[in-house]
């Protein structure tokens, strides 16, 4: 694959890109950016390639995400995978509208699958080959995830209820 | 995905909510390409240098190796050994050879 096609594929996919980037750093607008740029550089200086041309976006978003992971650890923000199946509680009150922060609230794996799947439109298998999981370990996070989450914002509905 | 309506609003609402979200621009990666050039004139230069800067060594006299000693015989009679100095050998006689030819 040559540059220009290289260039065709990541321009096409770059607004996703940035938003998953982002999802990957906390929301953090400037980190995502920089996971962004270097995660173009691994790909035109030929780190990693394209093997597949129909997989661009599960490849793309392999490479964001652990140079994200890289970049978090840089900066000393990553948690261990065993924090990440701790359960977490809501602690303080969140916004409704909040949508980052609630899903901030969900443990790191099932983060991840959750916004693969129901925000950029992944099956749970491309979500697996993103994360390098099996296809049930998979399928568990989403599981867990998708009850997680439906918990947290009915959770929120009700304190925003009961606040008022 | 049966029974994920709401999920799936609290999705399309943060979607919306990123609408609002400015996409950094596609940025113009400058790649570190290797590029034959610079070898091929590092070379290049190398090469010019040694031609130019290399002193040329001066040639040293060879020193002589062989001395000749002959017995010439002048007009008178007499003999007399020459003696010459020189750094190889045209030709050579066994000093035992007249013993083959007189013999």
């Amino acid at each position: 694959m040559n540059r220009s096609q290289l260039d065709h594929i990541l321009k096409a996919h770059h607004r996703d890109a940035y938003l998953w980037a982002r999802q990957c750093c906390s929301f953090e607008d400037e980190m995502a950016k920089d996971v962004l740029q270097l995660s173009y550089l691994k790909i035109l200086e030929g780190q990693a390639k394209l093997k597949d041309a129909s997989k661009a976006k599960t490849w793309l978003f392999s490479i964001i995400r652990y140079t994200a992971i890289d970049e978090l650890r840089k900066a000393g923000k990553v948690v261990s995978l065993m924090d990440s199946y701790d359960p977490i509680e809501i602690i303080e009150e969140v916004d409704g509208t909040n949508y980052e922060e609630i899903i901030k609230l969900l443990p790191e794996m099932q983060r991840e699958v959750i916004l693969m799947v129901f925000y950029h439109q992944m099956t749970i298998a491309q979500s697996a080959e993103i994360l390098q999981i099996g296809l049930g370990t998979a399928r568990t996070h989403y599981d867990r995830g998708k009850k997680k989450l439906k918990e947290l914002i009915t959770k929120v509905q009700i304190q925003e209820e009961y606040g008022k | 995905m049966g029974n994920n309506e709401q999920l799936e609003r609290f999705f399309d609402q943060m979607k919306k909510q990123d609408e609002q979200l400015e996409i950094p621009a596609f940025p113009e990666v400058k790649t570190r390409k290797f590029s034959f050039w610079i070898p091929a004139g590092i070379a290049a230069s190398m090469a010019f240098a040694f031609l130019f800067i290399q002193k040329p060594e001066p040639i040293e006299p060879v020193s002589p190796e062989v001395v000749i000693i002959t017995l010439q015989e002048d007009e008178n009679q007499n003999q007399h050994f020459t003696i010459e100095e020189s750094t190889f050998l045209e030709t050579w006689e066994s000093p035992t050879a007249s013993l083959l030819t007189e013999y």
